[in-house]
């Protein structure tokens, strides 16, 4: 789909050398005292596919943020159409014809597509003076219908599929007569046979001359359609390409900044007894017939897509969720659980995806975030000891959380040290089963090290580990078998020898063959 | 590594410095600021203000107000919202008063008010908990409820004639303290325990900064929750006897309009309305603060119609301040 080939948007890039669509110059961006972004010069030609990579955190979403209106940068110019412009909001960026469609689509899923469409945009009146509601339906079905979907324009949103939601947000942004277009992870819930639509879509909109932000970790949905390539790194730019002069490896090592070997570690250790069985369990419309088996001394990795239904069924073993059927075995005995209470008295802890909103008490200070689970053992008679400041301080110095003293709130830390004090909180409890879900999501390279570290030497003192990641890299270096789901049931089981990505994302995606290296899971808000 | 390190802003300035930037932080510190000015402000432009008789006639006037204040406070730092409290104080006095009038005695008169309250309380609790009803919506509905129940009870009329040895709690003095101020401040002294170094304590806070995270750390929730609204109508029920004490008599209208001002109270004192932050002082500073600010407008020679409005502004000064000042410290949580 390389657009080089097309003579027209050749003309048409020879005329953007002269004007991009907007540019992005010098931009320095700071929350207290982060620097989230720095120094960056960033570019959009009308009618091109520019590619932006990096790892989360790497400053990708603030960038395009600041491009979007919703932040402002510290430094930096911002010009669209060769203009120096100063966005206060994304309404005045949707007005200068910038549009940006997040991973979590912003649509309003109780109204119709139609009324969708119109959200901000300048609505037709009739000559009362009311909306025209059949010009707005005629115009949101001609959109679609542009887009190559014909879709009961007066549906609610909620009903629809992934792809359909996002082809409806696309169409939002061209109702906008948007010039440029940003796509954050566009493809991360998207089938095979979707995401061929999508690029699809995506060639016709760059025909026409509108240029495309593509925000992906899929590498070679990256080669397949950039024209150029500009990667993220601690906030910084590193490079800017066209698609022809980056490999795979080349790009991966421009992101991580080393090579991945050095990321993670692995010492051998030997899988024991059965610490966690689990047969034929199920939930309607989140996972079914699920059997998974996890032993003393072993890290199981569970791969899949987001939705597959991993993080549900972590969360029914842990009590939060109730299986509809299926057992529940810890070792050897059958066990209901149905609360995180009763787990967490059985030895299973399970950390949360989203440490913001799950994992941590953000007003806490780090202390009283790591004895949070263990108030009820410590205290005696209801009262809190002294004692529980060593307690946090312990488990602060074992994990080397750094930046900020126990007593300070956990807020001032930085998202790898965050997430830290949520592992801290849940060995504190000295569980002997751990679910991690997506444990090193968001955070820097440094963090994740040292948390692969810590899990491979839990796994070392004979704990039993499921790591639930969305990072092939991750799956395939830290577990000693990998287990995958699609859909809401386990498509695939392999040992260490035989895991490797093709065989793994073919049985995530169902796919024929799709040998998209997924290096990183969904994006985290940077501004933490 | 690359590891970030994020320099502790403690590390900046000098010692007095950080130590007034941690005490600035302290979620009563404008409400306390606020009460210190307008001591100043009311002993200047009136020298009976300052008198240590109209200061103690002013926390005497708040003890009612301060002790429910005190366990709203708590349902308030867990994500909840307690909005009975005015009925609720009535139906303790009608119980209480009515056991008074054909016992006499304070500690039988005492216990029922406590024990009608707590059994409001539970009543709350359970709704709220296990019955998943918004708590406000819970508390409307008791709010008027319980109204009804004290109107049935009584039938309209007022109870009167409490004997004097139920009334010492409003009337007597200990230590040369009055008794209403003693009490205040020695259930101020407990919550302060219970809330600082008791798990219990700690769990309020935790439930109320994040409750699916509390969820997943496996706190009792629910339990913390609803022992939260019992000691409400506990804290309810006490209160009841020093208004008994004071009042010397029961109108089915006793405590109309209070539950406003209890949470106005909290809410001023500088405890977040959303949960998970506040202290016990910020309650107590609050109360004390309506108080000053009444007796003041009094002592001025402000007419009494200007009290509501006065009342208003200060709730939206309040919170006002706060939004200000979590910006000022870039404090994003």
């Amino acid at each position: 789909m390389s657009l080089s080939d097309d003579p027209g948007t050749q003309g048409a890039a020879t005329v953007a050398e002269a004007l991009p669509v907007f540019r992005l110059q010098n931009a320095t961006k700071r929350f207290g005292g982060v620097t989230a972004v720095e120094d960056v010069d960033f570019d959009l030609r009308p009618g091109e596919v520019h590619a932006l990579v990096g790892e989360n955190g790497a400053g990708k979403s603030t960038l395009m943020k600041i491009v979007h209106g919703l932040y402002t940068p510290d430094e930096g110019t911002l010009e669209v159409g060769g203009e120096a412009v100063e966005f206060s909001s994304p309404r005045d960026a949707e007005g200068a014809g910038i549009a940006m469609i997040p991973q979590e689509l912003d649509l309003f899923p109780e109204l119709s597509i139609t009324e969708n469409l119109f959200v901000g945009r300048h609505r037709p009146r009739t000559r009362w003076g009311t909306l025209d509601q059949a010009a707005m339906r005629a115009e949101a079905r001609e959109r679609l219908r542009s887009l190559g979907v014909d879709l009961n324009v007066t549906t609610s949103v909620k009903g629809l599929s992934a792809a359909n939601q996002q082809i409806v947000a696309i169409a939002r942004a061209l109702v906008g007569e948007a010039k440029a277009v940003v796509m954050d992870e566009p493809t991360a819930s998207l089938t095979d046979r979707e995401v061929q639509q999508l690029f699809r879509i995506i060639s016709d909109l760059t025909s026409g001359g509108v240029g495309v932000v593509y925000i992906s970790h899929r590498l070679e949905e990256i080669f397949t359609i950039s024209d150029r390539t500009t990667v993220l790194r601690d906030g910084r730019h590193i490079i800017t390409a066209p698609a022809s002069e980056l490999d795979a490896e080349k790009l991966v090592n421009l992101m991580v900044g080393r090579p991945l070997n050095e990321l993670f570690t692995r010492s051998p250790h030997s899988p024991g007894e059965v610490a966690l069985e689990v047969r034929g369990l199920s939930r309607a419309g989140e996972f079914e017939d699920v059997d998974l088996v996890l032993r003393r001394s072993e890290i199981v990795g569970l791969s899949g897509l987001v939705g597959a239904g991993r993080s549900e069924l972590a969360q029914s073993i842990f009590g939060i969720r109730s299986p509809e059927s299926g057992e529940i075995r810890i070792d050897g005995a059958d066990v209901q659980i149905r609360s995180p209470q009763a787990a967490m008295e059985r030895g299973i802890f399970y950390v949360p995806e989203e440490r913001r909103s799950q994992g941590l008490i953000l007003p806490f200070s780090i202390k009283n975030n790591i004895t949070l689970s263990i108030l009820d053992r410590i205290a005696r008679f209801g009262f809190l000891p002294r004692s529980e400041r060593q307690t946090a301080d312990r488990f602060a110095k074992e994990l080397s959380i750094r930046g900020a003293k126990v007593s300070d709130p956990v807020s001032r830390l930085s998202g790898g040290n965050q997430q830290k004090v949520v592992l801290a909180k849940s060995l504190a409890r000295e569980p002997s089963i751990l679910l991690l879900d997506e444990p090193t999501r968001g955070i820097d390279v440094g963090a994740k090290s040292e948390i692969y570290r810590l899990i491979d030497d839990l796994a070392k003192k004979g704990k039993a580990i499921l790591l639930i990641s969305s990072e092939l890299e991750e799956v395939l270096s830290m577990s000693d078998r990998v287990v995958v789901m699609r859909e809401g049931r386990i498509t695939g089981e392999f040992g260490r020898g035989e895991a490797n990505q093709q065989v793994v994302m073919t049985a995530a995606t169902g796919g024929k063959n799709r040998p998209a290296p997924e290096l990183r899971g969904n994006e985290a808000s940077e501004d933490e | 590594m690359s590891e970030v390190q994020a320099p502790t802003p403690t590390e900046g300035g000098t010692t007095i410095g950080t130590g007034l930037r941690r005490w600035l932080v302290r979620p009563e510190a404008p409400a306390l600021v606020f009460l210190a000015v307008l001591l100043v402000a009311f002993s200047l432009s009136s020298d009976k203000f300052l008198s240590g008789s109209n200061l103690e006639s002013i926390l005497v006037s708040v003890a009612v107000l301060g002790t429910i204040a005190l366990a709203v406070n708590q349902v308030i730092l867990c994500g909840e919202i307690d909005i009975s409290t005015g009925s609720m104080m009535g139906l303790c006095a009608v119980a209480a008063g009515a056991v008074a009038t054909s016992t006499g005695g304070l500690i039988l008169p005492l216990l029922t008010g406590v024990a009608v309250g707590a059994l409001a309380g539970a009543v709350n609790g359970l709704l709220a908990t296990l019955g998943r009803i918004p708590s406000i919506i819970v508390t409307l509905g008791m709010l008027y409820a319980l109204r009804g129940v004290i109107l049935l009870v009584t039938g309209g009329s007022w109870i009167t004639g409490i004997p004097d040895e139920t009334r010492v709690l409003g009337t007597g003095s200990v230590l040369g303290i009055e008794y209403p101020v003693f009490v205040l401040l020695i259930l101020f002294v407990v919550m302060e325990l219970v809330s600082r170094h008791s798990t219990w304590g700690r769990n309020v806070f935790a439930v109320g900064g994040n409750r699916r995270a509390s969820r997943l750390a496996g706190l009792p929730i629910d339990r913390v929750r609803f022992t939260a609204f019992v000691l409400v109508g506990v804290f309810v029920g006490i209160a009841s006897i020093i208004y008994l004490g004071r009042a010397g008599s029961v109108q089915t209208n006793t405590g109309t309009g209070l539950e406003l001002q209890v949470v106005a109270a909290v809410v001023i004192g500088g405890t977040s309305i959303s949960g998970g932050r506040g202290s016990t002082l910020a309650a107590l500073t609050g109360a004390v603060l309506i108080g000053v600010i009444l007796n003041g407008l009094i002592l001025l020679g402000v007419p009494g119609i200007w009290q509501d409005a006065v009342l208003g502004a200060l709730i939206l000064l309040a919170v006002a301040t706060d939004v200000l000042r979590r910006r000022l410290l870039g404090d994003k949580s």
